[in-house]
């Protein structure tokens, strides 16, 4: 938590006919946080910030900002600015007049609205004489900082970003996730951010809340979120991880189902009668040589094929099983067989990261 | 462009032109028939001048003529634009529970046959005790041209992505600016074609005004009436202006469009 909790969301609901979109959610953000809303679409992550803004009214539940409810005010009183997905550039205006939009409504003398808006092209790293130009004009990322700086214009308390990079190409939506958390770090401001990809989120946010189905399935820290995922849904969200389903007799011992693993004695106890799934991340498993033991956990298979990611290289294993495991090795620990040789894997107990079946499908 | 053999091409051309030949024909009739001296037209013209053009400007019954389906015309343009300006954002922007009743029932009128719409309303005036002059006739055009009016407007307000209004009110934009500042300009292409069809077709209406417009003559109406009977070269002269000046007006509503266009 960064500073005071300053926004309160409690028991927010949003129903559109029969359709819950948003159930029941409560959250508190601090003042000058930035938090990320993860989920697939038709989570509700969408509903849940245009319900947060006053574009779509709350069916129940309450919004405070301060200890006063702001749920009840419409969306032009609030002191929240949405940058939408289309980022809502008004054609018809030039650049500065798009930045002044805000201003020009709150009725600022034209001087202070022209300085205001140079101010703000120099914040975002525009020319100055981007100013007159038209938004047709503008690039995919100059457009981005435009809506930017026109919000940042309205200076509103809580900016809300409603998946603004989704249409960018990879290399700029890499540089601009960056610009702006590092905008985020020099305004100070209240950043609450969606988006699909985990990846975005966590280069970007102090917190990240995984949503599914109209409710909140994790809400923890990028690292929590990476290690330590509540739930097969926020695990495989976070793209190739190894999920093994696992089991436990009546004694506790592990039955790792049709996997094909095979345990050294007394790596790992359970709780009797315990069901879920054992996470393995790629990265954490490694190539073991035939003779030697080497892990706690071991397994067999072929390699099916090899993908070169730069740094590091990405293994596609069929197991004897006739499973398919992920691993990744840096670059300079990569294997030197070639494709359909056999090969065992084997990891460590501190690799395995448990999670307990119907964990997440409550309130995190 | 897809590849089209020479042959193809070449007959694609002659069938566009055989065809603007085939519109445009009876109006170059019209024009010698209004600068030819002898009063039927002939071919070849014999003796041509510009007397019966002259006679047309200069008369006061033409005068009287013209300026009543102006006052006809600009007063339908108005009011089918206004009325076609919130039927667009009720037809297209704003869900609501009659919306696919209303965008269905509103193009009835355009598919009613002129004549009968004409007939029907002249026997509402007259049972309303309404007695029909210029007055009864705008209202008889509006029926018929709002519907296409909103029409028009609305393919343009499909065309813009509502984010765009809700973002201005996000930034505190009150109802009425959010239509100043967002809503009317970025319609304005598709209002400035509406006010063009409204005129041209409030105009240039015959059936409607035939009924309607009681003692009060309007130029296409005049226009039958003295072919009917006394015809004179008088009337292929006025024709021959009266599609002059909607050519010009044609033209300036589409560079005003393209200009429009242009901006957003």
């Amino acid at each position: 938590m960064v500073g005071q909790p300053f926004l309160r969301i409690e028991n927010v609901t949003k129903r559109f006919g029969r359709f819950t979109a948003v159930d029941r959610i409560s959250l508190d953000i601090a003042e000058g946080e930035f938090l990320t809303i993860v989920g697939p679409s038709g989570s509700g992550k969408s509903t849940l910030i245009r319900l947060l803004v006053g574009i779509d009214e709350v069916t129940e539940g309450t919004i405070s900002l301060n200890g006063a409810r702001i749920d009840e005010m419409p969306a032009d009183k609030r002191p929240t600015c949405m940058v939408f997905q289309s980022l809502a550039l008004f054609p018809h205006m030039t650049v500065g007049q798009n930045i002044e939009f805000p201003l020009k409504v709150r009725k600022l003398a034209p001087e202070a609205r022209r300085a205001r808006a140079l101010e703000l092209l120099a914040l975002l790293r525009l020319p100055a004489d981007y100013y007159g130009k038209r938004i047709s004009q503008c690039s995919g990322g100059e457009r981005q900082r435009v809506a930017l700086a026109r919000a940042l214009a309205f200076d509103p308390q809580i900016i809300v970003f409603d998946e603004p990079l989704s249409a960018l190409d990879y290399r700029l939506r890499k540089t601009l996730e960056k610009e702006l958390k590092d905008l985020h770090g020099r305004t100070r401001k209240t950043f609450i951010y969606i988006t699909h990809s985990l990846e975005e989120a966590m280069v970007m946010s102090d917190r990240i809340a995984i949503m599914r189905a109209g409710r909140f399935e994790q809400i923890a820290t990028a690292e929590e979120i990476y290690s330590r995922p509540v739930s097969r849904f926020v695990a495989s969200f976070m793209g190739e991880v190894n999920l093994f389903a696992l089991g436990s007799g009546a004694d506790g011992a592990p039955r790792w189902q049709d996997s094909g693993i095979t345990a050294a004695p007394g790596a790992l106890s359970l709780v009797p009668g315990w069901n879920g799934t054992a996470m393995v991340r790629p990265e954490l498993i490694h190539f073991v040589d035939g003779g030697k033991g080497g892990a706690e956990f071991t397994l067999s298979g072929r390699l099916a094929a090899e993908y070169a990611l730069g740094s590091r290289v990405q293994y596609a294993i069929t197991t004897d099983a006739g499973t398919e495991v992920t691993v990744e090795r840096p670059f300079e620990a990569r294997l030197e067989a070639p494709v359909g040789s056999p090969v065992r894997l084997g990891w460590d107990r501190g690799s395995v990261h448990l999670i307990a079946e119907g964990a997440g499908d409550g309130a995190a | 462009m897809t590849a089209v053999s020479r042959p193809t091409r070449a007959a694609l051309y002659l069938y566009g032109a055989l065809i603007l030949v085939v519109l445009y024909l009876p109006l170059v009739a019209v024009g010698f028939a209004s600068v030819s001296k002898a009063r039927y037209l002939s071919f070849p013209v014999k003796r041509y001048t510009g007397g019966w053009m002259a006679e047309a400007v200069t008369s006061p019954t033409v005068h009287q003529i013209v300026l009543t389906s102006l006052k006809i015309a600009v007063t339908v343009t108005v009011i089918s634009v206004i009325l076609g300006f919130f039927g667009a954002l009720a037809f297209a922007r704003f869900q609501w529970r009659f919306r696919g009743l209303f965008q269905k029932a509103i193009l009835l009128p355009i598919f009613f046959p002129q004549t009968v719409l004409g007939l029907a309303l002249l026997i509402w005036f007259s049972a309303i005790g309404v007695t029909p002059s210029w007055k009864t006739a705008v209202v008889a055009h509006l029926v018929w041209i709002s519907p296409i009016t909103t029409l028009i407007i609305a393919i343009r307000a499909y065309g813009f992505d509502p984010a765009l209004e809700e973002a201005a009110r996000d930034m505190g934009a009150s109802t009425l600016t959010v239509m100043r500042e967002v809503t009317l300009p970025l319609l304005m292409p598709g209002i400035v074609s509406a006010g063009l069809f409204a005129f041209l077709l409030s105009w240039g209406n015959f059936p409607l005004s035939l009924f309607t417009s009681g003692v009060d003559a309007t130029l296409p109406k005049w226009l039958y009436s003295r072919m009917v009977s006394g015809f004179t070269p008088q009337i292929p002269a006025l024709g021959v202006m009266s599609v002059a000046g909607s050519t010009v007006l044609v033209l300036a509503g589409l560079i005003l469009v393209r200009w429009l266009r242009r901006r957003t």
